[in-house]
């Protein structure tokens, strides 16, 4: 092989783009309002499975929180027809998983197995979801793992310095716990608030059966409706959640003497996955936090080396989820990392950003889409998406094309309608002593113990 | 019961004249390539009190190199939509971009500028920054994480002193912040250099463009010399060693660790199918004796590592409140006895290979997996082709090897434990 000499002094220019298509998939809802969405992806002989409720964090009653998260731990736990232990086997002895779990917007039932396996699956996930007996010693056996699993949380400062930050800025919403509960509404949850939840929020209204993998849509389609049909119809009324901005900003200070670093967090709320101004706003959270070569890491991080990495993320959410600015610092420069973070923010509600800064942002979030397709679970986490948000089967594709029509006025716009940097709570896990004479100049400290 | 297809994933390997070897791999499902380097050096090549060098080398790659600017590495992937990162293990170091596929050669042109242009780009003020970036790293992962001591004391315990398994593989704090310019360069000419690495490119390619424009991009970069070889004590660890560690924690966790068998030994893939009948899903043998029938553990798993001068096989376990820490320690060595002592039950066993199935079939998904198995395989045996081969081993090992791995191994004189405790019980 002989080969000319390359120029290395520039980049290689690039070849032809292949084109990308959002896979074909089915989406129908059947009559009894259960919604199916169905796409096959026959690579690897494996099948995702998924049926995703209402029963998330959001419907969580005043003083039950916890509620959503105990339910769906206990629900895979005894059938009319099995107990815990064959509940597990059946799936796990074909080389499968399946589980139960929340966030904010939906309870899940989930398996992932081989092709072959599928009507094993359906048959699962099918049983556990119409026939859960919730048990009163698996609730137990429960809620003691879910009481460890709150002590084990306050080991950990990045997650110490999460809860912190929801309570202070969703103070009297739904969206102010943990999703796991606190110690004290998870030990006085009973049987009866389980099962009242699950008839609430299990139903066909609201529910979505997502299958992807070597599969026949299909057919998925007439399982679906001969499987679901006697879940309750359904839906929950959807809670509002309007909490109050903060009036300034606050500083909190959760004292862990000792710690070899320091966990910081700085947040406001933000928009829900469903408003307008969410798709700027990915650019806009990806310029700003979201990638490496993002103004905050770039600063933070390859200029002053203040952390290993600082990023800012949204939360999609029904409602709205945060906006949050997440670094872990050494604890000697956490006020310096914070003056310089509020700093990026404030320019970038102050000046237009930088032509070449949008051309590459909105180049990298339309160029790595296809990135996030790699496989089933990929798949059905967008078909979700779709389904949850109540998005049109084109959403994707009309994406796509929105992303290269913003401009750079359009993003100072957004950033000034959502980007709050003079209404952000502040919170710092680390030494106080250390802590608190770099933070006082911000605004008004609290210091908090670690809770007990 | 039947058994899913395997799947055959076809490749091209050759060996460019300066000794780089180059896997090609077509998957043509989606518009994107990944460019894969592997380079045969990892903190085991390291000597003690000069520690973390390889990892702390890792942050260097991405600081430019002659043609391409201090941050313009991750730029100029991130503005065509790709992504890049690397990785530092004890046996190797991984690079890689995944790019639109149209953007080939600017991966090409990135990972071949740094592996033979990167000496004009390593600069003090470049190396002072990245210093102070990996102790943060080393404070946020390590230091400041609840049981984030764990990996690397045990390998403390483990591995004696001068067994370059022993240290961690991000340094010692003191050895880090004692890096000098002159050692980067020194490393980077010894270990980086073509004859030392691995090239797989996977994805939507031409194998037969790919590897015209792999030769114009790295064949003119010279070979160096060959590596200096690294030494493993081969004494035996002769004894339990065992140590309570008080800590900032509140729930007890207890850390078995044993030597292993080296990655590649058919002993290896024994252990690792072992791992998966002890732990994995509720119904494996572990989590249905301690977390939900006694419930003295919140949770439980067992785990071997790939390394190829021994593996390291662990069992974690995190104890419930009020549990102490030796009655969980005793549970998890009743089991392993029990392991060498009888045989795995057949249900077991068979959940175990259906399960390792599954996570093949589910790993090879994944384009920069599948590049990474294709460069793994590539490094370790110079056998690209075990990707396709590697799961029969798991499909014909029987009860006895397994019992034999534990039998041989999980024994009392070959382990160390340490176990975390709250520390306020143990003043």
């Amino acid at each position: 092989m002989t080969a000319m000499r390359p120029d290395r002094t520039v980049p290689p220019a690039p070849g032809r783009a292949r084109a990308f298509h959002f896979p074909p998939f089915l989406r129908h809802t059947l009559a009894n309002g259960l919604e199916v969405l169905a796409a096959r992806l026959d690579d690897v002989p494996l099948v995702s499975l998924e049926l995703v409720t209402p029963g998330g964090g959001l419907y969580d009653p005043r003083g039950k929180e916890g509620l959503a998260a105990l339910t769906a731990g206990v629900i895979d736990e005894g059938t009319r027809r099995r107990n815990a232990l064959e509940i597990a086997t059946f799936v796990e002895r074909l080389g499968g998983s399946f589980g139960a779990g929340i966030d904010w917007d939906e309870g899940y039932l989930a398996t992932g197995l081989l092709a072959e396996h599928l009507p094993a699956g359906l048959e699962l996930i099918a049983e556990v979801a119409t026939e859960p007996t919730f048990p009163e010693e698996e609730i137990e056996r429960l809620r003691k793992q879910r009481l460890t699993e709150i002590v084990r949380r306050r080991q950990d400062p990045g997650l110490l310095a999460e809860d912190r930050l929801a309570a202070v800025l969703y103070e009297g919403t739904v969206y102010d716990h943990p999703l796991h509960g606190h110690p004290e509404t998870v030990a006085a949850l009973t049987r009866d608030d389980l099962v009242a939840f699950y008839r609430a929020c299990y139903t066909l209204h609201g529910s979505r059966l997502i299958a992807v993998g070597d599969l026949d849509p299909e057919a998925i389609l007439r399982e679906a409706e001969a499987r679901f049909s006697s879940l309750p119809p359904g839906p929950p009324p959807r809670p509002e959640i309007n909490p109050e901005p903060l009036p300034g900003l606050q500083v909190y200070v959760v004292d862990r003497p000792g710690g070899a670093q320091t966990e910081l967090r700085l947040g406001h709320v933000g928009v829900p996955r469903t408003d307008p101004d969410y798709i700027p706003m990915i650019v806009l959270n990806t310029l700003v936090g979201g990638k490496f070569t993002s103004r905050i890491n770039l600063n933070l991080r390859e200029r002053h080396a203040y952390t290993y990495g600082a990023s800012t993320r949204l939360s999609p959410r029904l409602g709205p989820g945060p906006f949050v600015v997440d670094v872990a610092v050494a604890t000697a420069s956490t006020g310096a990392a914070a003056v310089e973070t509020l700093g990026e923010l404030r320019r970038i509600r102050e000046e237009l950003v930088e032509p070449h800064e949008l051309e590459e942002t909105v180049s990298y979030v339309r160029g790595v889409f296809p990135y996030t397709f790699q496989g089933a679970s990929d798949l059905a986490r967008r078909l979700e998406t779709l389904a949850v948000y109540g998005l049109p089967n084109d959403y994707y594709e009309r994406y796509l094309e929105r992303l290269p029509a913003i401009t750079r006025e359009e993003l100072l716009t957004v950033a000034q309608r959502r980007i709050h940097p003079d209404h952000m709570a502040v919170v710092a896990v680390g030494p106080a002593e250390a802590l608190v004479p770099q933070l006082e100049t911000l605004g008004p400290v609290t210091v908090l113990p670690v809770p007990g | 019961m039947s058994r899913s297809t395997p799947v055959d994933l076809g490749f091209q390997r050759h060996t460019l004249d300066n000794g780089l070897r180059v896997v090609l791999h077509r998957d043509p499902r989606l518009p994107l390539v990944t460019v894969n380097v592997w380079y045969h050096v990892g903190s085991k090549n390291e000597q003690p009190g000069r520690t973390g060098f390889a990892h702390l080398f890792e942050h260097m790659l991405f600081q430019g190199s002659e043609h391409v600017g201090t941050n313009d590495h991750f730029r100029l992937v991130q503005q065509v939509g790709g992504v890049a990162n690397g990785s530092t293990w004890y046996d190797r170091t991984n690079y890689y971009e995944t790019l639109p596929s149209h953007h080939l050669e600017l991966g090409l042109w990135l990972e071949a500028d740094r592996m033979g242009y990167l000496l004009p780009a390593l600069t003090q003020q470049n190396l002072d920054t990245q210093r102070d970036v990996v102790m943060n790293e080393r404070r946020q992962r390590i230091e400041n994480m609840p049981y984030g001591m764990a990996g690397e004391r045990l390998h403390e315990l483990l591995y004696p002193p001068g067994h370059p398994y022993r240290w961690p593989v991000i340094g010692y704090m003191d050895d880090i912040a004692a890096a000098t310019l002159e050692e980067v360069r020194t490393f980077f000419r010894t270990y980086y250099t073509p004859n030392n690495a691995v090239l797989s490119v996977v994805g939507d390619i031409d194998p037969d463009d790919a590897i015209v424009q792999v030769e114009r991009w790295f064949g003119e970069i010279p070979a160096g010399p060959p590596k200096p070889p690294v030494v493993i004590p081969t004494a035996p660890l002769g004894g339990e060693q065992r140590e309570v560690r008080p800590d900032d924690v509140r729930l007890p966790r207890i850390y078995l660790g044993f030597r292993g068998p080296a990655y590649g030994r058919r002993a290896w893939y024994a252990a690792d199918l072992l791992t998966a009948t002890l732990s994995g899903g509720k119904s494996s043998r572990l989590f249905q004796d301690l977390v939900y029938n006694r419930q003295i553990a919140q949770d439980v798993g067992a785990y071997i590592s790939p390394y190829e001068a021994g593996a390291t096989f662990m069992v974690v376990a995190t104890a419930r409140p009020g549990v102490a820490a030796e009655v969980l320690e005793q549970a998890l060595i009743e089991h392993l006895d029990r392991a060498a002592g009888e045989l795995p039950a057949p249900a077991d066993l068979e959940r175990a290979r259906n399960r390792m199935l599954t996570e093949h079939f589910t790993a090879l998904q994944k384009l920069e997996t599948r590049a990474d198995v294709f460069s793994q395989l590539t490094t370790y045996f110079d056998d690209p082709g075990g990707i396709n081969r590697e799961i029969e081993q798991y499909m014909d090992l029987d009860g006895r090897e397994l019992r034999d791995f534990a039998a041989e191994f999980l024994v009392a004189g070959n382990r160390a434990s340490l176990l975390f405790v709250p520390r306020e019980s143990h003043p």
